[in-house]
């Protein structure tokens, strides 16, 4: 009995010691795990991203396009992200809309740019989406909704329109789930008060948006989920726990009065 | 492992039987890589359906349902954590590399242990696992 015993406990002992041994190697980095995954969703991320260039205008203001890309700038410094893995692009459209996907690729409907009262609300949504960048939620997202098989053949050789228009349809009109949309709430908050950008201006746009009937897509679900006054409710109960901070205007009022001009006279 | 004799003279009926209990695992393993519960289901069937048969059938039944017993939990556990990369927020890390080398490196062991063990009961020779042979033992009562 006694020799079975032990002999179990060396098997167990074995087992577990050959598990530490193992673990004590860097195999992310021996299989280049890394590298592999961050060619793929690159490969996915500029795929799409020719896609919707190819159906959709985008803008080349450039006043526009440098005051939208300082917030990002500013966004990304204050909080150590390089600013070379977002890339931000405006699309000209009258819609509502703002949406994330692979690779850092950060779009912006101008519609989203004019229905916004001032910066910082432009500031808190691409706070939000910016964290559901970092979170590698847009993979995560991806990887769930369309399985693994298919984003590796849509990367691979030549990939079928059909699954990248429904890979795009995803991103853009449809949310991330609850808890990742949360998370990305705390994490852009925390983004935001990091760069002394006020959030209550993320809370009271989405507020504001769900009640109007220019917004659509990914962007009406997530105004609406959770319910703007939860939202409200969470972002500013979570400022609060932070150690008080002096916000400051993310771009000067001229500037954000010649951006709203120029998306006006086009 | 190792072949001792066994007290009684085995029939060629009783060895067929034996020898069988280990190929249902090998069997089921096919089937069993992505649902590691079919492993063991297969050879918690079979011995259930010879827990009447004679002592050396019922001994080897046994052995076989015990080392599937313990390669279900690893594998289970194996199975979950690529489940939860996939679908879940977890991540590819070294420790999950490494956990996936050790179930892999157990299983390897564990079928050739089986294939070497199926043949020799089909000959009538009693082959003792270190560790589950001598738990075996312990259960199997003649």
């Amino acid at each position: 009995m006694n020799k079975v015993f032990l002999q179990g406990l060396l098997l167990i002992f074995l087992f577990f010691g050959g598990y530490f041994l193992l673990a004590q190697i860097d195999w992310i980095n021996f299989f280049s795990v890394n590298k592999i995954k961050n060619s793929s969703e690159k490969k996915l991320g500029d795929i799409l991203w020719s896609s919707i260039k190819n159906s959709e205008k985008e803008c080349y203001d450039t006043e526009v396009i440098k005051g939208i890309d300082s917030i990002v700038t500013k966004i990304c410094l204050a909080n150590g992200i390089d600013k070379d893995d977002i890339k931000l692009h405006i699309i000209k459209k009258d819609v509502v809309n703002a949406f994330a996907m692979p690779d850092g690729y950060l779009v912006v409907y101008t519609g989203l740019i004019k229905e916004a009262d001032n910066a910082e609300e432009v500031a808190g949504v691409i706070a939000h989406e910016v964290a559901h960048i970092k979170l590698n939620h847009v993979m995560k997202k991806l990887v769930k909704e369309l399985g693994l098989s298919m984003i590796i053949s849509a990367t691979t050789g030549g990939s079928d329109p059909q699954v990248i228009k429904s890979v795009i349809k995803l991103l853009t009109s449809s949310a991330f789930d609850r808890n990742m949309e949360k998370e990305a709430d705390i994490t852009g908050v925390e983004y935001l008060l990091k760069a002394q950008i006020n959030p209550e201006a993320l809370a009271e746009f989405m507020f504001k948006i769900a009640r109007t009937d220019k917004v659509s897509g990914y962007f009406k679900w997530i105004s609406t989920h959770p319910e703007g006054s939860d939202r409200s409710k969470y972002i500013l109960e979570y400022s609060k726990l932070k150690k008080p901070v002096e916000f400051k205007k993310v771009i000067s009022d001229k500037t954000w009065a010649l951006i709203q001009e120029r998306l006006n006279e086009e | 492992m190792q072949t001792i004799e066994f007290p009684f003279k085995v029939s060629d009926h009783e060895a067929e039987k034996a020898s069988n209990s280990y190929l249902m695992s090998l069997i089921a393993v096919i089937a069993g890589l992505p649902l590691p519960i079919l492993n063991l289901l297969a050879t918690v069937v079979f011995y259930f359906a010879n827990r009447r048969a004679t002592y050396f059938v019922r001994w080897h039944c046994t052995q076989a349902l015990l080392s599937q017993l313990s390669l279900f939990f690893i594998n289970s556990f194996g199975f979950w954590w690529t489940v939860s990369i996939i679908f879940f927020d977890e991540t590819i890390s070294s420790n999950y590399i490494a956990y996936m080398i050790i179930v892999l490196i157990t299983n390897f062991i564990e079928f050739i242990a089986t294939i070497y063990t199926a043949v020799k009961t089909r000959r009538g020779e009693h082959v003792s696992w270190w560790f589950y042979g001598g738990l075996t033992d312990i259960i199997c009562k003649k």
